[in-house]
């Protein structure tokens, strides 16, 4: 059913994706074949527009591919139905989007319960895991707060634990510290490569902010909807060393 | 449990307002509008309505208290027989024409001829033991006070019905009918001024009390039974004054007005909520997209539109509900006929929450937008 090796959390073989503007045809992922090995921090880089966010899109089963195969914890997305493919998010991943998209009328533990009550979990195991994932992000203490009174790095932070309260197998992370200053973007970025670690989580970040850069285990650089090179961050190379893995 | 639908309500009301404004004046036109032509309506049946008899006995077939014809005075006896009958009593109706101490001109009266012994069954609700002594004197005549001007007439005026003379002894209210004015005399007066009937001290109806009231139906479909479609036939009081307002009701095509002008609330109110639904689902797109991204599927996130429109159609119904009251408390005090009826009030509230519902559903289609790709781009 898989045809996965066992390192990989996602795998893509072929991606390919066009959009349509007016006439004109725009090849978007050109054929992209790649594995997201599990329990890393990945970091998807390249300039605007070079389909990064599209190939995020994708292997997170968002939206599909016009062609080529997706595999996310061995199961092949292409083969899943609508309400299967949101079963499986909802049983697998986490999500960190860019403009934070907290619900105003929510408070801040209530942002991170909402999901969980549609896992099927009972109650004190949703106000547990809220808690926890809230402890997690150094969130406790502003439980009873709603978005407008929180900072854009707290926003993010409880969007954090609003993705991993859920536990997720996949975590995945659109440009999480673009609207951030130098500070909370940095604390965001500890968060995930902690979560990756931490938990085992397999973490994809989409970014063009080159500070995320030396926090990643593996650094994809993408252009023009190709894959142009694939690099394993070391230890020693963080600060500041760095080897290219081909 | 986190009520998404409930708290984005309370946090975002002034986003729903308009909405639940659009609900509540539909709701209040659709309340009022059926509570003043049931009431106008209603008057049709202010014979029964205004009356403690249980049993109406009439020509076969009658399809409105104004449109009886004389019977033959031993129905009574028919009545009679039946052991429940506790009290019977004739009721002469008439058409006459009033002629004024002051320039009115003709004016079409309805003369309702009563036994109007202070237990008298007739008015028994509307008129008062006082004004009911007074009719017992000849040629006395009530009316009601709001119809002293249409009648030229005043307390202690003289005028005259088919040419006869009468004295207005006094005034009462809840007495106006539709169509024309009422005249209260007593069976007397009211048999001495019917001078074009060939009979004219046969009385237009029959009525009576019974020992159990809630029996009328039953002894109604008893008499009817006992006599075997000879020529009277009877009604329980509840059925004879619904006949009577139906009858107006659908006879003047008022009906078919009301149903037209209803529809055109309800559209004009579905219309309103939910394109503000609509408008409320957009703004939270990202976040539903958001829900969406992590699994909640759009079944459940449609749930919680269509719960938010509930609440919107529940809100708008209670406002609608408490103004409702103010105004009708208002128009009765100004003597406008309207009628507070439950099974109005349900029936309302049923299509003001159908309405809502249904902008729920309009709403629904907006949902398809929360596609949580989008927040990728």
């Amino acid at each position: 059913m898989t045809g996965q090796s066992d390192m990989s959390a996602l795998e893509a073989h072929g991606v390919a994706k066009a959009f349509l503007s007016g006439r004109i045809r725009t090849m978007v992922l050109d054929a992209i074949t790649l594995r997201i090995n599990s329990g890393e921090l990945t970091l998807i880089a390249g300039p605007s527009g070079c389909g990064k966010s599209t190939l995020l899109s994708i292997l997170s089963g968002l939206q599909r591919p016009d062609s080529g195969r997706v595999f996310a914890l061995g199961q092949e997305l292409g083969t899943l139905d609508l309400s299967a493919l949101e079963g499986f998010r909802l049983r697998h991943t986490g999500f960190v989007f860019q403009g934070f998209d907290l619900f105003p009328a929510l408070q801040v533990s209530e942002q991170v319960e909402l999901p969980l009550q549609y896992m099927g979990l009972s109650k004190s195991e949703v106000r547990a895991r809220a808690n926890d994932a809230l402890d997690e992000v150094g969130m406790s203490s502003r439980r009873h707060l709603r978005p407008i009174e929180l900072s854009g790095g707290e926003k993010q932070r409880v969007a954090i634990a609003r993705a991993l309260a859920k536990r997720p197998d996949l975590l995945f992370a659109d440009e999480p510290t673009s609207s951030l200053d130098a500070a909370n973007g940095q604390v965001v970025i500890d968060m995930l490569h902690d979560i990756a670690h931490r938990h085992g989580t397999t973490v994809l970040c989409v970014s063009h902010d080159p500070r995320l850069i030396e926090h990643a285990d593996r650094v994809l650089q993408m252009e023009d909807g190709r894959i142009l090179d694939d690099e394993r961050i070391t230890q020693t190379k963080r600060n500041p060393e760095r080897s290219s893995v081909p | 449990m986190v009520a998404l639908a409930r708290r984005t309500l309370r946090y975002e009301w002034r986003r729903f307002l308009p909405a639940m404004v659009a609900v509540s004046l539909a709701s209040l036109l659709l309340l009022l509008q059926g509570s003043l032509v049931l009431g106008i309506f209603g008057s049709a049946s202010v014979y029964v309505t205004g009356s403690t008899a249980d049993i109406w006995m009439g020509y076969p077939g009658t399809q409105s208290v104004d449109q009886g014809r004389s019977i033959d005075p031993d129905a009574a006896t028919l009545i009679e027989m039946e052991p429940e009958a506790m009290r019977v009593e004739p009721f002469i109706w008439f058409d006459g024409d009033w002629r004024g101490p002051t320039r009115t001109g003709g004016v079409s009266v309805f003369v309702s001829g009563i036994d109007a012994r202070p237990d008298g069954l007739m008015f028994s609700k509307v008129l008062s033991p006082a004004l009911r002594a007074k009719l017992q004197t000849p040629d006395a005549v009530v009316v009601d006070r709001a119809e002293l001007g249409k009648l030229g007439a005043s307390v202690g005026s003289s005028a005259y019905i088919d040419g006869e003379r009468v004295h207005v002894v006094g005034i009462g209210s809840g007495l106006r009918a539709l169509g024309g004015v009422n005249v209260l005399a007593s069976l007397d007066t009211a048999q001495r001024l019917n001078v074009d009937s060939d009979h004219p001290g046969w009385p237009t109806y029959v009525v009576a009390q019974l020992r159990h009231p809630e029996q009328a139906k039953a002894v109604a479909a008893r008499l009817n039974q006992r006599q075997g479609g000879g020529p009277h036939q009877a009604w329980s009081a509840t059925a004879f004054a619904r006949r009577s307002t139906l009858f107006w009701l659908f006879d003047t095509g008022a009906g078919a007005g009301v149903l037209f002008l209803a529809g055109v609330v309800f559209l004009v109110g579905a219309a309103i909520t939910s394109q503000t639904l609509v408008a409320a689902v957009f703004g939270s797109i990202r976040e539903y997209a958001t829900l969406n991204a992590l699994g909640v599927g759009l079944g459940a996130l449609r749930w919680v539109v269509l719960e938010q429109a509930f609440w919107v159609g529940a809100a708008g119904l209670v406002v609608a509900a408490i103004s409702g009251l103010v105004v009708i408390s208002i128009a009765r005090l100004r003597d406008i006929p309207v009628v507070f009826d439950a099974s109005l009030w349900v029936a309302c509230s049923v299509a003001v929450m159908a309405l809502a519902m249904l902008s729920g559903l309009v709403a629904l289609r907006s949902l398809q937008r929360a596609d949580p790709a989008e927040l990728l781009r």
